[in-house]
């Protein structure tokens, strides 16, 4: 059963059904002048709908309710009260079976790899799920398991998985999965894109490339400038040692440098 | 090469600061940046989130148990080829990965062979930049290890993006790339001969001397101590917000303002380590104290400036201990033996490390709330920095800088038996 309630502004509600259910709704509309020069009218859509609604006064205040079966897809659709005084009022309630998650980013996926693509439906649960997947404008039904390639399960009612074995390219596009209700259908849009590895790969090589690069660089500049200090300092290391070696009379070269330092911590 | 008398504290140093800047970030940045791929993980291979957690766990417990092996290595053939191998590994965990079938094969690949990349990569690093500064190493330490800090930031989104283009294969296949860089910043580790380094001897009679070294053994018992509390913010705040009715955003948007004061009190405390005169472990114990009682507090915080301020502070005081934490080793122990030492300090505050989660997360369970495992926390930093006034020359006026003397004085006792034992390998 459901019951709707609109007043003065023109106003939606959203239902959303699964199953075939008895309905009711009801409008109420507020006025100051005469209720009796309202006119009043129910429509699906653009149909004007004859009977099965009732129109009671009380005060000032207009109420019409409607009463009405939704047993299949058909009876879905958009239902409108109409007031009509000056000018018109109306109050719509949109009858909708329930939709699938929103939006996803496309999954990317590599060639030789295998896939789920899943659907979920929100505390509702569909009569059946079927998947089809689309190149253009063309809709090809996708699950039969040939060659192991594909596997259709659902962990429970509200969900469904494809799993999609050995991708190749041909297997890039777009994938849908349709919930089956009793009062219609409900889809999911999925975009799959198939990489080679040899796209990460080549990036990859690029940058080992370049750190390569680098550490060359790096040990090269080391070896340059030291060699540019060995010419250079070749001659006075030489002096130092042997001035050393002369002043010690240990003669262990570890003792020097304890040596120096006590003298620079005296000072 | 020439043997030098002193660090040079300058010069080539300052590239190698920059080595282990990107260090930090290429290790500690990729680790804490993670997380992004977890959820690719628990999708793609339709296993529970907390088998998937234990890639992590695993990486960062290789990492730390490994680091005495990464420390012996460098001391035996100095640090350059110990990160350019280390680099290597890292990189190569990561290019198996992305071609795993199993749960078990990443945590072979990224666990235990990145792992152990990155145990040979970062701790000789920071040793060999003890090495090269003795008067600016703190600030040194402070500036490398910011890089810790600005990796997070930038590596979670640019993760996210990889994903978003080549998804987790591919992604893990560019973090490989990566990686790789960690050889190039070990190419820039120049070997450094100081004076004291011949009479150190090898590895095994380092790690020897190491063990019987009485500061040294309090010291590693403080920073375990500190260890167990040190992260529990950064594990449980968020929890402890939702707890307090903060939304999900909020929440980790306070984590991020602790990752922006921590780098801060890193370069602060850096500057302010080497321009006060004393010993540094008395910076150690203010910034210890200090994080210790803000943990403490944050159970009395309800009113959300009040959160916030706190954890502004939280990060300041736990970045400003990490740089001084690294500098206390040097004046304990020398910069000869640093590599061992910094390896075993690792090894051993590890341990807090990873009880320290665990443990808080069973106060909570038990208690209802975070405020146990705040309080407890709060205990253990306090306690560590308690054990820190047991450290030689705490309350001398002095300035006992990095003593290359007495090491000297030390290994000259030793020489004699070295060689014959056949323990000292050159």
């Amino acid at each position: 059963m459901v019951t709707g309630e609109h007043s003065n502004m023109p106003v939606e509600k959203n239902i959303t059904l699964e199953r075939p259910s008895n309905i009711e709704l009801t409008c109420q509309f507020t006025t100051s002048g005469d209720l009796n020069s309202v006119n009043v009218t129910w429509r699906k859509g653009d149909e004007l709908l004859e009977n099965n609604y009732l129109i009671n006064a009380t005060g000032s205040i207009l109420y019409t309710q409607y009463m009405f079966t939704i047993v299949n897809s058909e009876q879905m659709g958009s239902y409108s009260c109409f007031f009509e005084e000056k000018k018109e009022q109306r109050g719509t309630f949109n009858f909708k079976v329930p939709e699938l998650h929103e939006k996803k980013k496309p999954l990317i996926t590599y060639v030789g790899d295998s896939v789920v693509l899943m659907c979920k439906c929100q505390g509702c649960f569909p009569l059946n799920w079927t998947w089809y997947s689309s190149n253009g404008s063309v809709q090809v039904p996708v699950g039969v398991p040939i060659n192991n390639k594909y596997v259709i399960n659902g962990k429970t009612a509200n969900e469904t998985r494809l799993k999609i074995m050995q991708l190749s390219e041909e297997d890039q596009g777009s994938y849908w999965c349709q919930a089956i209700f009793q009062l219609g259908e409900s889809e999911e849009h999925i975009e799959i894109v198939v990489l080679s590895y040899w796209v990460p790969l080549k990036a990859f090589l690029g940058i080992a490339a370049e750190v390569v690069l680098l550490v060359a660089i790096i040990l090269l500049c080391e070896m340059y400038t030291q060699k540019k200090k060995k010419h250079s300092d070749d001659g006075k290391e030489f002096e130092q040692i042997e001035q050393l070696k002369s002043d010690d009379s240990n003669g262990i070269e570890n003792n020097a440098p304890r040596h120096r330092k006590n003298e620079s911590v005296g000072q | 090469m020439a043997l030098r008398a002193e660090p040079p504290d300058g010069g080539w140093g300052w590239m190698v600061v920059l080595s282990a800047f990107f260090q930090s970030a290429l290790v500690f940045g990729v680790l804490r940046s993670f997380g992004v791929f977890f959820v690719e993980f628990v999708a793609a291979f339709e296993e529970p989130a907390a088998r998937v957690s234990w890639i992590a766990s695993i990486g960062i417990a290789v990492q730390q148990f490994g680091s005495p092996v990464g420390s012996a290595l460098s001391t035996k053939f100095g640090p350059r080829p110990v990160v350019m191998a280390g680099g290597i590994l890292a990189a190569l965990g990561m290019l198996l990965a992305a071609f795993a079938t199993s749960l078990t094969h990443l945590y072979l690949s990224i666990g235990l062979l990145s792992g152990s990349g990155w145990a040979l990569t970062f701790t000789p690093t920071l040793a060999c930049l003890s090495r090269y500064f003795s008067r600016r190493r703190s600030l040194a330490t402070g500036l490398a290890l910011t890089g810790v800090g600005l990796s997070s930031f930038a590596f979670a989104p640019l993760f996210q993006w990889l994903l978003s283009q080549y998804a987790w294969r591919g992604a893990l296949l560019l973090v490989s790339a990566l990686s790789l860089h960690l050889v190039a910043c070990g190419a820039l580790l120049r070997p450094l001969s100081l004076a004291e380094d011949p009479v150190m001897g090898g590895p095994g009679a380092q790690l020897a001397n190491l063990l019987h070294h009485g500061p040294f053994l309090r010291y590693t018992v403080a920073l375990t101590l500190i260890n167990t509390g040190y992260f529990i913010p950064y594990v449980h705040l968020v929890a402890h917000l939702r707890d307090l009715d903060w939304d999900p955003l909020p929440a980790a948007f306070l984590l991020s303002v602790a990752a922006i004061s921590d780098p801060v009190g890193r370069v602060a405390s850096g500057w302010l380590g080497d321009a006060v005169p004393g010993p540094v472990a008395r910076l150690l114990m203010l910034w210890t104290t200090l994080t210790g009682v803000i943990l403490a507090l944050y159970p009395v915080a309800q009113a959300p400036t009040a959160l916030v301020a706190l954890t502004v502070a939280y990060g300041f005081t736990s970045g400003a201990l990490t740089p001084v934490a690294f500098s206390v080793l040097p004046e304990l122990v020398g910069t000869g033996k640093i590599y061992c030492g910094l390896g075993l300090v690792q090894m051993v505050e590890s341990i807090g490390g990873l009880l320290g989660a665990p443990l808080s997360g069973y106060l909570r369970d038990v208690t209802g709330t975070y405020t146990a495992s705040f309080v407890v926390a709060g205990a253990f930093l306090l306690a560590g920095s308690g054990v820190l006034i047991t450290l030689p020359h705490f309350f001398c006026f002095s300035a006992p800088t990095s003593k290359p003397q007495d090491p000297v004085t030390e290994a000259l006792d030793t020489k004699v038996p070295l060689p014959r034992e056949g323990l000292g390998e050159d």
